[in-house]
């Protein structure tokens, strides 16, 4: 019976090197060691053995059975390793197919620009405020200190509804509802859509602002150019110059246009800022005590300053786009760019 | 406003470059919009003296000319006639490009070399016309820049003033400010005429009727002066700062103008029917007719000048034509007034009417200026047209006008800049613009100012208006940037900005592209989706003074304009289309002030489901595309109770594929395919899907936090089943029906197949259900489950008159 045991294991032996893949190797296993196999057909003749050799021949059945099983295990990692090594090799995609897509949206360029300055505002502590596009008079221009018959109410051609109604000609007007519903200290940046009666190549009859505006006790000049200089580092990058130039609106005193080193020549003089080296980009300056009288602050306690941007014009300096026109085109080719 | 290098020069000193001058200009908020350097790269063109002319040898109409440029002789072919040997020339040598960009370039004319060009002032850029080429005066250098020794070469500097600056109207003001950057006073020009008897007001009489209007009204009287051309110095003075030469009497009082930024007007004094002035208002409906030929229509807010008979000039607007200047008229009153800028504005607005008088009287001219005008105008005139000027000068003034006077606290002024300046240093800033202040010694610290604000400074009127000066004349640019401290607030954007954002980034993400149309539309729009006359969006609110009428009214609704949108694309071969617009909408309200601004969002799709591609199938949208999208958007706010409601639907929809969005009762919109015949009015042809959500509403139905729900721990177990059920059946039917069944262990239902055609007769259509069970508590058994599902079909089998498959 030792013998016919070993015998087997020869076979077996061979039998499980010369399997050449998982399944042979399954097949060989289960011929020597299934229920059925060969090792338990062997072991059914013990019965007939002496209690003596018993033992004996358990124990080498044993031995028998470990070695074939460990033997097993190990081929069935080496064919299993080949023939993921097979797959490997033969398995070849084209990369560079175009991926399964879908259609890629965009938000419109004006909600991008828009998006960005409030976020940097916002991260200055900045809220945001919001206001009606049809705007009374009041709002627009007489709590902002620009009278009626006053010739800078020729600054902004406007739109009207009724006589005392109109289409906002800026986003100012978020200042005084602002102001009229919270007392100070307020930080506010007022995104929106104005309109104005000019239509031509530069000029839209319907465009976007950003307005913004803080008050506190003690606020100065000084803190207005400190926080727009912040803005524009961030925005346009730490290495474009700034300067401030005085200038004129009804609603701020002293007033101030910002300008920027051209962003297209980097100052040296092009077509864009008309070889000055600048760009206006921002109009600014202290809140005007007319307009505090108009929301009843009181201009001995409080200053602060307000500025304002056009967000058209801010999106063709920092995308490029040379024409106003395709804001408002809505032409999918323009959209998709961004 | 254009003012020139060279008047500065004569008016103040300094020595700045004019590059440098323009910055400087615009840093003191003068802003320079343009700059020309007139004579520019015109230096190669210089004296000569004409040594020879001759007959060219081969032609008759041109001279053989040799020119002496005092150091080298040029033989010049001409093909004028005005020159004769000795005189002075403006030669062109080779390389020159003239102004209207002809380069000169040695040539063969008719055989003979011609080493240059003699100019003629119209080629020099110095007239609009001229005949033959210009004789320059006789006593000329020979070989210098013919521009420079005429004094011709000059920089033009075009200012954008803003509306408060009215001072900086003339050469005069702007200087001022050269002057104060200099640390040099301006030289204020003046000038006195010879007068001679009769007295001036034993002659003409003036008399201001209406004093508030017309605070003080200067006048002399001329006679015998010879209106002609003016001199050439009088008339390239003008042509300088843009103004076209006239005659020498108009002339002047344009200089004058410009210079002292004083308006002037000068009439036929024989034309003055009783030779006298009245300055009054209009009558109502009053006509009158301007020196521009224009019949005017008068009102009882307009000011007139009137002689016995009627008016003659619109008060600081514009003259009229029956005493208007002729080349025949001798004797001329001078008028040099003052006048209320709210009248002129009004009266100028009305009538649509802008003259260099009006804009500078609209924004306030100074008071004082308009005697110092007046004499200046009148001994000009003297010198350029003659004429006997009568003793003496009117000056109605009734109550002279006192300067204001307005303290300022350098401690103020110092708060708001952020800038450390001591009372001294102020003052000195304010006195370079002419502005005097004394320090007040009552005051604490001696830290107070009592400032005299001259009369041409209009805008100046409260302290802060100082304060400004200071910062401006001390420069914004030396200003220290600081960044303001505070206590913090807590302001964030307001609830519909912040759902805005979230639909927008929801959209934009999935695949939309966000358009923006104007606000204003056509009301011609309503008809083209077929809105009938009685919906609510035609009530819209109307724009007085619209551009056009394309954009006359306010959108009611996005949906219009997304079709146009959507056509313009489809023009230039945009197919496959998935847009977006979120926008407000505009309705009148009844009793409210203002219009009812709702927020509205408007989607389109169309074209093909997938981008093209080998691994695309190639199938267009459907409603059901467009209804998922709006699934994932309702997804965000997850209002409750929704309902799909085919019953109602929008006229500009197919009314067989659209329907109406509720949630809990409220209605949020529609979506649906177009409307064939919308399709057609704005030449789409190609099936285009709509939503129009009022998002308002949405915000407002957000459902509650979600709470969170224990998950299962057990397997799940599913079943299907596939009934074969009448056409009418809606799938929204069945699912309610296993809503309200409520067996505790449904997870949930997926309808995993639609089908119609071979195998399922006509009016039928099989309908595959997949319900997944799971239990909370337990794994369940086969036998609960099979119980549990066939009672679900039964059900599903009675109530549809349905049969499994």
């Amino acid at each position: 019976m030792k013998q016919r045991l070993e015998s087997m294991l020869q076979e077996a032996r061979s039998a499980f090197e010369n399997a050449g893949s998982e399944s042979e190797l399954q097949e060989t296993r289960v011929r020597y060691l299934g229920k059925k196999g060969e090792l338990t057909g062997i072991m059914k003749g013990m019965g007939a053995l002496t209690p003596e050799e018993k033992p004996v021949v358990g124990a080498t059945a044993n031995l028998v059975k470990e070695e074939l099983e460990s033997l097993f295990q190990a081929r069935n990692e080496d064919v299993r390793r080949a023939e993921i090594a097979d797959r490997l090799a033969r398995e070849r995609i084209d990369v560079t197919l175009p991926g399964r897509s879908s259609f890629r949206g965009s938000k419109h360029p004006v909600t991008l620009v828009t998006e960005e300055i409030a976020e940097i505002f916002t991260s200055l502590g900045f809220g945001i405020e919001e206001g009606p596009e049809v705007e009374k008079d009041f709002y627009n221009f007489e709590a902002l200190n620009i009278p009626r018959d006053h010739p800078a109410r020729d600054m902004q051609d406007t739109f009207y509804i009724s006589e005392d109604v109109v289409l906002r000609t800026h986003t100012s007007p978020v200042q005084i509802r602002t102001m009229m519903r919270h007392a100070p200290p307020v930080r506010v940046i007022a995104p929106g859509t104005v309109y104005r009666r000019d239509s031509d190549i530069t000029h839209s009859p319907m465009f976007h602002q950003i307005e913004g505006f803080l008050v506190d006790r003690h606020v100065t000049f000084g803190d207005l150019k400190g926080i727009l200089t912040a803005f524009i580092n961030q925005y346009f990058g730490r290495e474009v110059g700034v300067r401030f130039r005085p200038s004129f609106f009804p609603f701020t005193e002293p007033s101030a246009e910002v300008d920027i080193q051209c962003v297209i020549c980097r100052g040296a003089g092009c077509r864009v800022c008309k070889n000055s080296g600048w760009l206006e980009i921002l109009g600014s300056g202290m809140i005007d005590p007319e307009v505090f009288r108009s929301v009843n602050y009181d201009p001995q306690i409080y200053s602060g300053f307000a500025f304002g941007m056009g967000l058209e014009r801010i999106a063709m300096l920092k995308y490029g786009v040379n024409d106003l026109r395709l804001f408002f085109e809505n032409d999918l080719r323009f959209l998709q760019q961004f | 406003m254009i003012v020139t290098y060279n008047w500065f020069k004569e008016l103040v000193d300094f020595d700045f470059s004019p590059d440098n001058l323009a910055d400087r200009l615009t840093m003191a908020g003068l802003e320079v919009d343009a700059m020309e350097k007139i004579g520019e790269g015109l230096d190669s063109i210089i004296v000569a003296r004409l040594e020879s002319v001759d007959p060219h040898p081969d032609a008759d109409r041109l001279t053989l000319c040799i020119a002496d440029s005092g150091k080298d002789k040029f033989q010049i072919v001409c093909g004028a006639r005005n020159h004769k040997a000795g005189d002075l020339v403006a030669l062109a040598r080779v390389g020159t490009i003239l102004p209207g960009g002809l380069k000169i370039k040695r040539s063969k004319i008719r055989g003979i070399e011609s080493d240059g060009m003699l100019c003629s002032e119209k080629e020099l850029g110095l007239a609009e016309d001229s005949e033959g080429i210009m004789i320059l005066p006789p006593d000329l250098p020979l070989g210098k820049p013919v521009l420079e020794v005429l004094g011709l070469k000059d920089v033009r500097y075009e200012l954008g003033l803003t509306p408060n600056r009215a001072d900086c109207l003339s050469l005069v003001g702007v200087a001022r400010e050269v002057g104060a950057m200099a640390g040099n006073p301006v030289r204020i020009p003046d000038g006195v005429p010879r007068e001679e008897a009769p007295d001036a007001a034993s002659l003409t009489s003036v008399t201001i009727e209406e004093p508030k209007m017309c605070p003080r009204y200067t006048a002399r009287l001329i006679r015998d002066v010879k209106i002609g051309p003016s001199p050439d110095w009088l008339a390239r003075r003008v042509e300088s700062v843009g103004i076209r030469s006239i005659n020498n009497v108009v002339d002047v009082t344009n200089l004058i103008l410009m210079e002292l930024g004083h308006p002037l007007h000068a009439f036929d004094f024989n034309l003055l029917r009783g030779g006298g002035i009245i300055v009054r208002r209009a009558g109502e409906g009053e006509a009158f007719t301007t020196l521009d030929g224009q019949d005017r229509i008068l009102s009882a807010e307009d000011l007139v000048i009137c002689d016995a008979e009627g008016p003659v000039a619109l008060a600081g607007i514009m003259g009229g034509e029956n005493s208007e200047i002729q080349p025949e008229t001798t004797d001329i009153l001078l008028e040099s007034a003052y006048f209320d800028p709210l009248t002129i504005r009004r009266t100028a607005k009305r009538l649509g009417m802008h003259t260099e008088s009006s804009h500078r009287f609209e924004r306030g001219v100074d008071i004082q200026m308009a005697p110092i005008a007046l004499d200046r105008a009148a001994a000009v005139i003297q010198q350029v047209a003659g004429g006997r000027v009568a003793e003496g000068i009117i000056d109605v003034y009734p109550f002279p006008v006192k300067e204001k006077k307005i303290s300022l606290s350098a401690r103020r002024t110092r708060e708001v800049l952020g800038l450390e300046l001591d009372v001294l240093e102020i003052r000195s800033l304010l006195k370079s613009i002419g502005l005097d202040a004394e320090i007040l010694s009552d005051r604490p610290e001696k830290d107070t100012l009592f400032v005299t604000v001259p009369t041409f400074r209009h805008d100046l009127e409260r302290d802060i208006d100082l304060i400004e000066e200071v910062a401006r004349l001390h420069g914004y640019d030396r200003i220290p940037l600081t960044l303001p401290t505070g206590r913090l607030i807590s302001h964030r954007a307001p609830f519909r900005h912040r759902n805005a954002d979230r639909v927008r980034d929801l959209l934009s993400t999935t695949g939309f592209s966000e358009i923006i149309n104007y606000s204003f539309v056509s009301p011609r729009l309503w008809d083209r989706i077929l809105l009938p006359a009685a919906d609510e969006r035609r009530r819209n609110v109307g724009i007085l003074n619209p551009l056009t009428d394309e954009q006359s009214v306010m959108r009611t609704t996005l949906v219009p304009s997304m079709l146009e949108t959507v056509s313009r694309n489809m023009a230039f071969q945009s197919k496959d289309l998935r847009l977006f617009e979120l926008r407000p909408v505009f309705f009148s309200s009844e009793g409210e002030d203002l219009p009812h601004e709702q927020l509205r969002l408007s989607v389109a799709l169309c074209g093909r489901r997938e981008p093209e591609g080998w691994n695309h199938e190639d199938a267009q949208v459907d409603f059901f595309d467009l209804k998922g999208a709006a699934e994932s958007l309702l997804h965000l706010f997850r209002p409750e109770k929704l309902e799909w409601d085919s019953a109602i639907s929008e006229p500009y929809l197919h009314p067989g594929k659209s329907c109406a969005l509720r949630a809990n009762g409220k209605l949020l919109g529609f979506l649906g395919e177009a409307h064939p015949k919308v399709l057609e009015n704005f030449d789409i042809d190609l099936p285009v899907l709509l939503l129009d959500l009022d998002m308002d509403a949405l915000f407002s139905s957000e459902g509650t936090t979600s709470v969170f729900r224990p998950i299962s721990r057990f397997p799940d177990i599913y079943r299907d089943s596939a009934f074969l059920m009448n056409e009418s059946v809606s799938a929204g039917e069945i699912f309610g029906l296993l809503e309200r069944k409520k067996n505790r262990y449904i997870e949930d239902v997926v309808l995993f197949d639609l089908y119609r055609g071979k195998g399922i007769p006509e009016g039928k259509k099989s309908i595959g259900i997949r319900v997944r069970y799971r239990s909370a508590e337990k794994t369940l058994t086969d036998e609960e489950i099979n119980k549990a599902h066939g009672k679900i079909v039964e059900e599903l089998c009675k109530t549809f008159d349905a049969e499994v498959r």
